[in-house]
């Protein structure tokens, strides 16, 4: 049974995660104008139909607001927190070239990225084990090179309790 | 704990006015893509907030930027309009400068009614240029 709609792609969580644009955190507003009919606006159409919604997943707090046939040109328009503001214009672009332009000029580096990628590894260490949410293994049982799971393989003699209690008893 | 700005979360936002019947305070209509769980499609959930417009020059429909104050003026007024994006009615194309509605422009683009004797013949001039003869070989 395929999914419905005309692009469903556009609704899976790969395709929403795979958005590069990841933007600084001085962008607080994004607003696209763009026009429903005509050619010149092509592009800005293709942008909201297939890419801000990976922006937006990629960027929860960022607002985005769509604006209809206000204006005869298709333009970007983005708000920092500063007060600057920046003003896109994408007549005549492909939805391509619309998110290469703003991922260089307001979007996050690769070196930016990493470094915070880097920086939440730091908080929590491989090596520990406790709940699924905060560690990767649950028990020591499941740590390669410690004593397997008692569910799974019986524990050797002398280490259940009810053979070294019955040692203590006899000595 | 300091807080340097913004009594709120939202520093900066877009939106629309949907009234203006309180004195000195706009109704602002704020539109933000929320994703849907299970659909996972965005759409868009609104939230009024309440502005300071101290020279009362919002109507309804405008599209305003608002700025987080400080501190908070009254129990829910937190912002205050910082500069109207597009005004209803008389919306200004900020590509060329020039008033449009929809997607026409209101005056005429072509400057030609501005161009001096000199310039137009000029002009002329450089187009004949520009003509490609087909009968040259």
């Amino acid at each position: 049974m395929p999914m419905k709609g005309r692009f469903p792609i556009r609704r899976t969580l790969q395709y929403l995660s795979q958005g590069d644009v990841i933007f600084k955190s001085s962008v607080k507003v994004m607003t696209v104008n763009y026009n429903t009919a005509g050619e010149r606006s092509e592009g800005a159409r293709k942008f909201v139909f297939f890419n801000i919604p990976q922006i937006q997943y990629k960027n929860p707090w960022v607002q985005i607001m769509l604006f209809r046939n206000m204006t005869p040109s298709p333009f970007l328009r983005f708000y920092l927190d500063n007060g600057e503001q920046v003003l896109v214009d994408v007549e005549d672009k492909t939805n391509k070239e619309i998110t290469e332009h703003i991922k260089k000029i307001l979007g996050k580096s690769k070196e930016t990225l990493e470094k915070e990628e880097k920086e939440r590894k730091k908080l929590s260490h491989p090596a520990t084990f406790g709940p699924k949410k905060y560690h990767l293994r649950e028990c020591m049982c499941e740590i390669e090179g410690q004593v397997p799971c008692p569910a799974f393989v019986p524990l050797p003699k002398e280490m259940r309790g009810k053979y070294k209690a019955a040692m203590k008893n006899e000595a | 704990m300091s807080v340097p700005r913004g009594a709120v979360h939202a520093k900066w936002i877009v939106g629309k006015v949907i009234g203006t019947k309180m004195q000195k305070t706009a109704k602002v209509r704020v539109t933000r893509l929320v994703l849907d769980p299970y659909l996972l499609k965005f759409f868009n959930k609104r939230k009024t907030y309440f502005a300071h417009d101290p020279l009362q020059q919002c109507v309804v429909g405008d599209i305003v930027l608002l700025k987080a104050l400080p501190e908070r003026r009254s129990k829910h007024v937190k912002h205050e309009l910082a500069e109207i994006v597009f005004k209803v009615g008389n919306v200004i194309d900020p590509i060329t400068g020039k008033p449009c509605a929809g997607t026409r422009f209101l005056e005429n683009l072509s400057d030609s009614e501005n161009l001096t004797e000199a310039d137009t013949t000029f002009l002329s001039e450089k187009l004949q240029e520009l003509k490609v003869c087909s009968t040259d070989k």
